[in-house]
């Protein structure tokens, strides 16, 4: 019993060695195109300071945002900085998914001896991270120092699963698109718009917005798990969302659950994939 | 341009999804300017109906804008890498005169469908009409402008392929650029002073900020004339820019692989 | 079974495509009720190879070869019908399935474009869990047959058809799989690299007793390679034997078109029978039968020039397409 368990742990790290290496080479690959690099960078940068400027911006212009102060403002816009930069360090690949299956390397991911989502994930290093998870650090100290919050070991840990499950949920998300890629060709506009509207609607308090657009944001496009719901559990806002209290404290769960279903989803529309050419 | 109607119109799956988008974003978009302005009445000189028009255009703005190619392997980029540009080359259409008649019908089709998008938010009462007819004709007149002037930066960008087959960053670059620094993410006013005098030495600002502007009102009709030069002279500019690199990309049809 | 197996019964694919109906209300119709049409791609096909066997899978395009063997390698999932490669079931099991066979698809690399020829390779070996010792040796092998340190510093994209399919070779047999599939592997390459690939497989074959299942729409290919071919057209399985085989089947030959100074009065050619004359232009095929059967081309140029006063002479090789019709018609 207990070697059979040691040798699933082994065989557990093998496999994760291997993404790593994998992944390793990738980089390399991308950082010998240096311009493309620097440039991949450059914008990652500016883009999230742009997000950052404009939030900073909202805040200054249209003050009293339903009720919450600009620490707990900023407080929702890190959150959800941190767990997009962590979507893009580890998924943003499933945004190639398209172009993967146009050019028939699909076919050959199905043949070697790697889940085929890995495999997907591992397809390019996402340099534009690097950017964004920099500013995402950068704009959470700031918030940290703004919002007046008693950090306890139990917040902190909060903190780390909300970030997690807001990744997962982006994750969740794009997964459920790229399954669309299989039989049509999507265009990334697609992915690009599911992403533009999570960065967009994602970073305000959702109290000011009437019910019907709470409804959107909760149960059609489940932004509110992403950083608001859980900005406003450590803030002790739990009860005023309009959400039951319980799913509030939930969402990190909501993001993983989704996850879960949406790649289940995605290796069964992935077998009856009809490859391309013949 | 024909090959774009029939490419797009043959698959659901193209415009149905972008159909839903869109209003929804454009719903959410409503939602959100109209909660901001809940506190206040003007803000950065433009009052609640003024930023929700301006939001809700730089929507369909960003969503009409493009047709995408780079899904169906048609992209310049692509075509380079597969080496199918070279047919550029040989067709009896110059390259030159075949890139303009694709972005001509790129942006046609677009365009029409933001002005279907337009006519339905008009319908709905959520856009407003600009305050004069003037403005509305200077809104119009800079719009078309600007339109020359996107069309030479998305140049610009494709023929970088020439040069660089790796040009993912480029272009998301210039996508950022123009979305963010033209004002169809938010409207450009709201940023602070520094960020606005930045931006008005880009070209990007007056693709979409001047037209919207002048719509709702925000810029007095008596500023056309001086937008207007703006805009001619970036016109000008590319369009000399442009040219050259296109003798220099011809010069350089580098196929890959053997 | 022995390893190295394959083993298909009764496989069939049906695609199904959405009909485009011609004009604006053909395409409304469309948009609000679908018309979904089936089309067999393949028709209960049913193939065997044993260990160490070459089995050519020839075919017209469009014919269903390339749905057949991505069935066979576990992309596709057979409508219908049991396939079973070493005793696992590709599409069923496919990471152990991965192990245990090798694939070049001669359209698409699998080696990744930004990286280089080596580093693939190196990527590829870490993939399989290859041991280092392991994976040095079949490197050094594979380099010598197929010379691949010429080009294994370039990045992939920049390799030329040839070199990309050798590397594709290389990448497909590095961890020692005991069966390999390959999709036309020598489409559009030049002769020399040709030959160069099929005495590798020859190789690989006969030294290491690998099974090797190969399509083809090339009948020079066909001819070259494989003791054993099976044909395939519009989905279904029209011969499956011997090569030499398929062409009494068929009854198409080889045939020597030679032009002569004068026609002799009797012409009498062991091994050979006049099947048209046109004036001076003689056609020539080879006597069917079993005496006559192993008469080569080279042969019987020397044979018509010791007899006829040749002054030009040409072998034509069967055109496949008329193989194809001669062989559903036999068949039926």
């Amino acid at each position: 019993m207990r070697a059979a368990v040691a040798r699933q742990v082994r065989g557990f790290l093998r496999e994760w060695r291997v993404a790593l290496r994998i992944t390793r080479v990738n980089f390399r690959a991308r950082i010998e195109y240096r311009g493309d690099f620097l440039t991949a960078l450059a914008m990652g940068l500016a883009w999230q300071t742009s997000v950052l400027v404009f939030a900073t911006v909202l805040l200054t212009r249209f003050p009293g945002l339903g009720g919450w102060t600009s620490g707990g403002v900023l407080l929702i816009v890190a959150i959800r900085l941190l767990s997009h930069g962590a979507w893009v360090l580890i998924f943003n690949p499933l945004m190639m998914i398209p172009y993967i299956v146009q050019q028939g390397a699909l076919d050959g991911y199905l043949i070697r001896p790697m889940p085929v989502y890995r495999q997907v994930l591992l397809y390019a290093f996402p340099l534009n991270a690097l950017g964004d998870s920099f500013s995402a650090l950068l704009l959470f100290a700031f918030a940290v120092t703004r919002v007046h919050l008693h950090w306890t070991p139990l917040t902190v840990l909060y903190l780390i699963a909300a970030v997690i499950g807001g990744m997962f949920l982006e994750a969740a998300i794009q997964t459920a698109v790229s399954i669309l890629a299989f039989r049509h060709t999507i265009p990334l506009a697609i992915y690009m718009w599911f992403d533009r509207m999570i960065a967009t609607f994602g970073n305000y308090p959702f109290s000011i917005f009437p019910l019907a657009a709470r409804a959107v944001l909760t149960y059609v496009l489940p932004v509110a798990f992403v950083a608001y719901l859980p900005a406003a559990v450590l803030m002790g806002r739990a009860g005023t969302t309009g959400v039951p209290a319980g799913l509030a404290y939930a969402s990190p769960a909501v993001g993983l659950v989704l996850y879960i279903l949406a790649r289940y989803a995605w290796y069964r529309a992935l077998r009856r994939y009809e490859s391309v050419g013949g | 341009m024909r090959i774009t109607l029939i490419t797009e119109l043959s698959q659901p799956t193209r415009y149905v999804p972008q159909l839903t988008m869109v209003v929804i974003q454009l719903a959410l978009t409503w939602w959100l300017w109209r909660a901001l302005y809940a506190g206040v009445r003007v803000s950065a000189g433009l009052n609640v109906t003024q930023a929700t028009t301006y939001a809700l255009l730089g929507v369909l703005y960003l969503q009409f804008k493009s047709v995408d190619r780079w899904s169906n392997g048609d992209s310049m980029v692509q075509l380079m890498f597969e080496g199918t540009i070279a047919y550029w080359f040989t067709r009896p259409v110059s390259p030159r005169r075949w890139y303009l008649i694709r972005m001509c019908g790129d942006l046609a089709y677009g365009g029409a469908w933001a002005l279907a998008a337009y006519g339905a938010c008009w319908a709905a009462g959520v856009v407003a009409g600009p305050p004069s007819r003037a403005a509305g004709g200077a809104a119009l007149l800079t719009l078309a402008l600007g339109l020359v002037i996107t069309y030479y930066l998305q140049l610009i960008v494709d023929l970088m392929c020439f040069w660089s087959t790796v040009n993912d960053s480029a272009v998301v670059a210039v996508q950022f650029a123009s979305s963010l620094l033209s004002g169809a993410f938010a409207p450009l006013w709201f940023f602070p002073g520094w960020f606005q005098r930045a931006d008005a030495f880009l070209p990007f600002e007056s693709t979409l900020n001047t037209p919207l502007s002048l719509y709702v009102g925000r810029l007095p009709v008596s500023a056309l004339g001086a937008q207007l030069a703006v805009q001619v002279a970036w016109c000008v500019g590319l369009a000399l820019f442009t040219w050259w690199l296109w003798r220099r990309a011809a010069a350089r049809v580098t196929v890959l692989g053997g | 079974m022995s390893a190295g197996t394959i083993v298909a019964e009764g496989l069939t694919k049906v695609f199904h495509t959405v009909a485009r109906r011609p004009g604006l209300g053909g395409a409304l119709k469309d948009l609000v009720r679908p018309e979904r049409v089936p089309k067999v791609a393949v028709d209960q096909v049913s193939i065997r190879v044993d260990q160490g066997e070459l089995l050519a899978l020839l075919g017209p395009n469009g014919a269903g070869k390339s749905t057949t063997i991505k069935m066979l390698c576990g992309i596709l999932t057979p409508t219908s019908g049991r396939v079973e490669v070493n005793g696992v079931v590709p599409h069923a099991d496919r990471i152990a399935n991965a192990r245990q066979i090798g694939a070049v698809f001669g359209q698409r690399s699998q080696l990744w474009r930004d990286l280089t020829g080596r580093q693939s390779l190196e990527v590829l070996r870490d993939m399989y869990g290859l041991r280092d010792a392991d994976y040095r040796e079949r490197i050094r092998e594979f380099n010598r047959i197929l010379e691949l340190e010429e080009f294994w510093d370039q990045r992939a994209r920049q390799l030329s058809l040839g070199q990309r399919v050798r590397c594709d070779l290389a990448a497909a047999l590095l961890h020692d799989p005991p069966v390999v599939f390959l999709d036309e592997p020598t489409i559009g390459m030049d002769v020399v690299v040709k030959e160069q690939v099929r005495e590798f497989l020859r190789d690989q074959v006969r030294r290491r007793g690998r099974t090797v299942l190969l399509t083809t729409h090339d009948m020079t290919e066909v001819a070259k390679l494989a003791e054993r071919v099976a044909l395939i057209d519009h989905g279904a399985l029209a011969y499956d034997g011997k090569t030499a085989g398929l062409r009494d089947l068929a009854g198409v030959t080889w045939e020597a078109n030679v032009t002569v100074e004068t026609v002799p009065a009797l012409v009498d050619i062991p091994g050979l029978r006049l099947t048209r004359a046109e004036g001076t232009r003689l056609t020539f095929a080879p006597v069917p039968g079993a005496e006559a059967g192993d008469l080569t081309p080279r042969h019987a140029v020397r044979r018509l020039i010791e007899h006829l006063p040749v002054t030009d002479i040409r072998v034509e090789e069967p055109d496949l397409e008329d193989v194809v019709r001669q062989a559903f018609r036999a068949g039926r």
